[in-house]
């Protein structure tokens, strides 16, 4: 019972930092952003290539490779987005898929189609409560700890956070009161850059690396930021925590027990198959939009 | 190369049949559907069932693929009454992908058939009837008939005071609402229409290719029949089959620049996809109507 706690707390991390990525993005340009993810592979290729290529420290590594994510989103923004953006939500959808192809088949192109690791060296496996918890796990727990309340501080302790809030509220007003809205996002694409780096570090850390890392978690990630509330910072790390829990414990879960309390079956080990593990996150998914599209945190429309 | 030009004819009819779908979709009813390659899966994989596990004539099981996918597209409608578009977009995904997760887990006839082994030996229509070299020709003829079909059903009903309405409700709800018109039931038929064309492509492509696998049903296909659609013009029915021919062309590329270009063979896959995402930025910033725009009728005002 614990092992699952531990391992769902590893997974919440890994999709909190992507999905506060995600809603910051939205909560500015009002469109979901399919490359966001894509920012996470190459982050984890950049770390690889500086950790093992030129042996830089991985933590030093890991702080360059999330400001170059961060500086490739920006740029992102001035050469595409920011010519689009009286564009309809549907065509900035297109534009970000069609990018965020290109990024996955560069990475592709330069790192090859086989799957890397970072050199670690053999983990030992603390006891902890019971359970397994290898130091890099408990240190992406707590990496993704730190990264959420810095983020909490900035956005509510300093001038740049309150502009931000502002811009994603409502952009003339925030003009009108002489923010300079271009610049908050600008801003705002290299933090939800680099955290999507960072995210996609600590899932290379946790597992391996290959081209297809940052899509194959794209609809986790799309439903912890929905799931909170697109838009919502607080709500993507809420969502998060759920997709993690919900994920781990949906496989542990022995169903059939579970539901022949109801007396409409009878059976007993009835468990999720491991193949269907991503089908939770798609489920949650379409279950929040059919039954509440705003997500949790999310404001009432105006 | 007189058989690649054969093969790569075929899969332009056959992903034109989808790049139609898509562009009555999105293009005449402004239904953005991220999740098109689904109708293109089930299409696949059901008439393959029908045929190979039920015994059902080919035929039949072509009509069981379009019906199936039909169906598929109604459930994929009922939720866009509440939802934002781009929401709905989303939910399409998810919806593609949970298909393709349950072809991907579920094996059809003992171990080694379906799931992630795919399913192989699909037979083909009249097989016995032609002999290699001309079977290609035949299967040709069938899918451009398959598209000249499509087509004309498309034109026909955009004609239609029914494709009116749907192009009517692509420019918002208001106008169809003021005129009487049932957006949900307007919406429902819009993608199930849709869905069957997609499901015919899907059918027609498993029994030519006779195997199918779920990697071949990824959320990157339903972008390219996108990139089809908004390189060709959405709206425009001939701009969308000029996009198939562009992005197939460019897709199936690989086969001969191996021998023309000077460089690694495994470059040229990412290559071909980079370029297609970038000649479909580009088309976006520079030319966002395609490149054969859609002709809008101008009334006097």
């Amino acid at each position: 019972m614990i092992q699952v706690v531990l391992d769902s707390l590893v997974r919440a991390s890994e999709l909190s930092l992507l999905a506060v990525g995600l809603t910051l993005v939205y909560s500015v340009l009002r469109f979901p952003n399919f490359a966001h993810v894509e920012f996470a592979t190459i982050g984890a290729y950049v770390a690889l290539f500086l950790s093992s290529g030129l042996g830089f420290n991985m933590v030093i590594a890991s702080i360059i490779a999330m400001v170059v994510a961060g500086g490739l989103g920006i740029g992102c923004d001035r050469a595409i987005f920011a010519r689009l953006r009286r564009s309809t939500p549907i065509m900035l959808m297109i534009t970000s898929f069609a990018l965020g192809i290109a990024m996955r088949e560069a990475v592709r192109m330069f790192g090859g189609p086989s799957p890397y690791f970072y050199e670690l060296g053999l983990q030992r496996p603390w006891e902890v409560l019971g359970g397994r918890l290898t130091p890099v796990q408990a240190g992406i727990i707590a990496v993704a700890c730190v990264s959420m309340l810095a983020f909490h501080l900035l956005l509510n302790r300093t001038k740049l956070g309150t502009a931000m809030r502002a811009t994603a509220d409502n952009q003339q007003l925030a003009e009108a009161n002489g923010i300079y809205t271009e610049r908050v996002i600008q801003v705002v694409w290299f933090i939800g850059c680099a955290f999507a780096a960072l995210g996609g570090i600590l899932i290379a850390l946790d597992t391996q690396l290959q081209p297809n890392m940052g899509f194959a978690i794209i609809i986790p990630v799309f439903a912890a930021a929905i799931l909170g509330g697109i838009g919502q910072p607080y709500g993507a790390m809420l969502g998060a925590v759920i997709l993690g829990f919900a994920e781990n414990v949906g496989l542990s879960i022995d169903w059939g027990a579970l539901l022949s309390h109801t007396g409409l079956v009878s059976a007993q080990y009835v468990y999720i198959p491991t193949g269907y593990k991503a089908g939770i996150a798609f489920a949650i998914l379409i279950l929040v939009l059919l039954v509440r599209p705003r997500g949790l945190l999310g404001a009432k429309a105006r | 190369m007189i058989d690649f030009i054969v093969y790569l004819l075929t899969m332009i009819a056959i992903w034109g049949i989808l790049s139609l779908s898509l562009n009555f979709q999105y293009g005449g009813t402004g239904l953005a559907n991220f999740g098109h390659v689904a109708f293109f899966m089930l299409g696949a994989y059901i008439s393959t069932i029908l045929v190979m596990l039920a015994g059902l004539p080919i035929p039949l099981a072509f009509v069981g693929g379009i019906a199936t996918a039909a169906l598929f597209g109604i459930l994929m409608a009922l939720p866009t009454a509440n939802l934002q578009q781009d929401y709905w977009a989303i939910s399409t995904l998810a919806a593609a992908e949970i298909v393709r997760l349950i072809f991907l887990n579920q094996s059809l006839k003992g171990p080694y058939v379906g799931a992630q082994f795919g399913v192989g030996g699909i037979p083909r229509p009249l097989r016995e009837l032609f002999s290699v070299e001309t079977y290609g020709y035949f299967y040709l003829t069938l899918v451009l008939v398959c598209l000249g079909i499509s087509f004309a059903i498309i034109i026909w009903l955009t004609r239609m005071p029914f494709g009116r309405a749907l192009k009517a409700m692509r420019e918002g709800d208001e106008v169809p609402l003021a005129l009487g018109k049932n957006v949900r039931s307007l919406r429902i038929r819009a993608m199930a229409l849709g869905g069957a064309l997609g499901g015919a492509a899907g059918s027609l492509f498993a029994h030519y290719n006779a195997f199918i696998a779920p990697d071949y049903f990824l959320p990157l296909e339903t972008f390219l029949v996108w990139a089809m659609v908004i390189l060709g013009g959405a709206g425009n029915y001939l701009g969308a089959l000029l996009g198939t021919v562009v992005v197939q062309s460019i897709y199936n590329s690989t086969r001969f620049l191996d021998d023309l270009l000077p460089i690694d063979a495994s470059l040229i896959g990412p290559l071909r996809m980079i370029f297609i995402g970038l000649l479909i930025i580009l088309v976006i910033l520079y030319r966002p109507d395609g490149i054969l725009p859609e002709r809008r009728r101008r009334y006097e005002a």
